[in-house]
């Protein structure tokens, strides 16, 4: 906790309208799901078992079991790490969706189509953290159109990614 | 790692890599890079030399130009392929801390409380009651951070479980 100041700003993240509705899923859109409530546990977990999990530095998590959640279109694909826990993901594209444990089923904050108003409150799992983790904000940053010349094939992308809204099929129908 | 280039693989260890040398390791704030991985940005290193070692990805084509590469037994996701240079998912390296990144790309995607993360409260998993008792009897079934002769490995043993 670095101030007062930090600790009143978490607190205001956490009082949220109780008839909020998150929607989200992964990438691909074969597996949609919707959260209605509150949902006040959610943090990031730099643990090594998270780390792999995600490929990432931390795992960021927002448990939904004081939540009203349903999957709504299809359902993941999950797989044992350990004897306590469930990691679910989709079996088409991968994406981190669950961690599923004795405490409740928790959702991966970056598959939600907006995570914004899920800011993490807590930090778990210390005693795997990166050491340079803190310091990545303050890395130079660099627009995408300006990477071109490392990335040049970004000059005429086109996204197979789901929409971060809802959608009636999937795929979605396209134009032929 | 061993003592010639670094090694990684998927949460459950059915893919395994090698690669020669890392590149330019980046995270990405784009919201496809946030999509895929579920997180906040994405953590990307050049590998040079990337060869399979144990198994292979599956593919998810998401775009016209990129395929990202996952394990389709645990999900993990593990490479960025352009065409070019392939980039695995630092996290997934046997040891992520030798690939700090350097640079953030596309930073008008980042997330508004990304920078403010660090300044969260703390919690180890032996503070808390509830989760001591949680880790007491835990049995990972995550491989190690290390190659292995065979996948999947004998439980019996060291880790007491059959």
């Amino acid at each position: 906790m670095s101030s007062d100041d930090g600790q009143g700003a978490y607190h205001h993240v956490g009082l949220q309208d109780e008839n909020e509705e998150h929607t989200g899923g992964c990438q691909c859109g074969a597996i949609r799901f919707r959260m209605k409530g509150t949902p006040l546990d959610r943090s990031i977990c730099h643990c090594r078992m998270c780390q792999k999990a995600f490929g990432n530095f931390y795992a960021p998590l927002v448990n939904t079991r004081d939540t009203e959640f349903e999957w709504t279109r299809g359902a993941p694909k999950r797989w044992q790490s350990s004897n306590h826990v469930v990691r679910g993901f989709c079996g088409n594209c991968g994406t981190p969706l669950s961690y599923e444990a004795e405490d409740g089923l928790a959702i991966s904050i970056g598959a939600f189509d907006n995570p914004t108003p899920l800011m993490p409150l807590i930090q778990f799992g210390m005693e795997g953290k990166i050491e340079w983790v803190d310091d990545l904000s303050t890395l130079p940053g660099r627009r995408t159109e300006e990477d071109i010349e490392f990335a040049p094939f970004l000059a005429d992308i086109e996204s197979y990614q789901h929409p971060d809204h809802g959608t009636e099929t999937w795929p979605e129908t396209k134009d032929d | 790692m061993t003592d010639a280039g670094h090694s990684g693989g998927c949460q459950c260890g059915a893919v395994r890599y090698h690669c020669e040398a890392l590149g330019r390791a980046t995270i990405c704030h784009c919201r496809m890079c946030q999509k895929a991985f579920g997180g906040f940005f994405g953590p990307l290193v050049t590998a040079r030399g990337l060869t399979w070692t144990r198994g292979g990805p599956d593919h998810f084509a998401s775009s016209s130009k990129v395929r990202r590469g996952f394990c389709s037994k645990c999900g993990t996701q593990l490479t960025y392929d352009w065409g070019g240079e392939p980039e695995v998912a630092i996290g997934t390296l046997d040891d992520p801390e030798q690939a700090a990144p350097v640079l953030q790309v596309n930073p008008a995607g980042m997330l508004s409380f990304f920078g403010r993360l660090h300044e969260l409260p703390l919690r180890t998993a032996s503070e808390n009651t509830q989760a001591a008792a949680f880790m007491a009897d835990i049995v990972s079934f995550q491989h190690p951070d290390h190659d292995t002769g065979q996948w999947p490995q004998e439980q019996a043993g060291e880790n007491g479980r059959d």
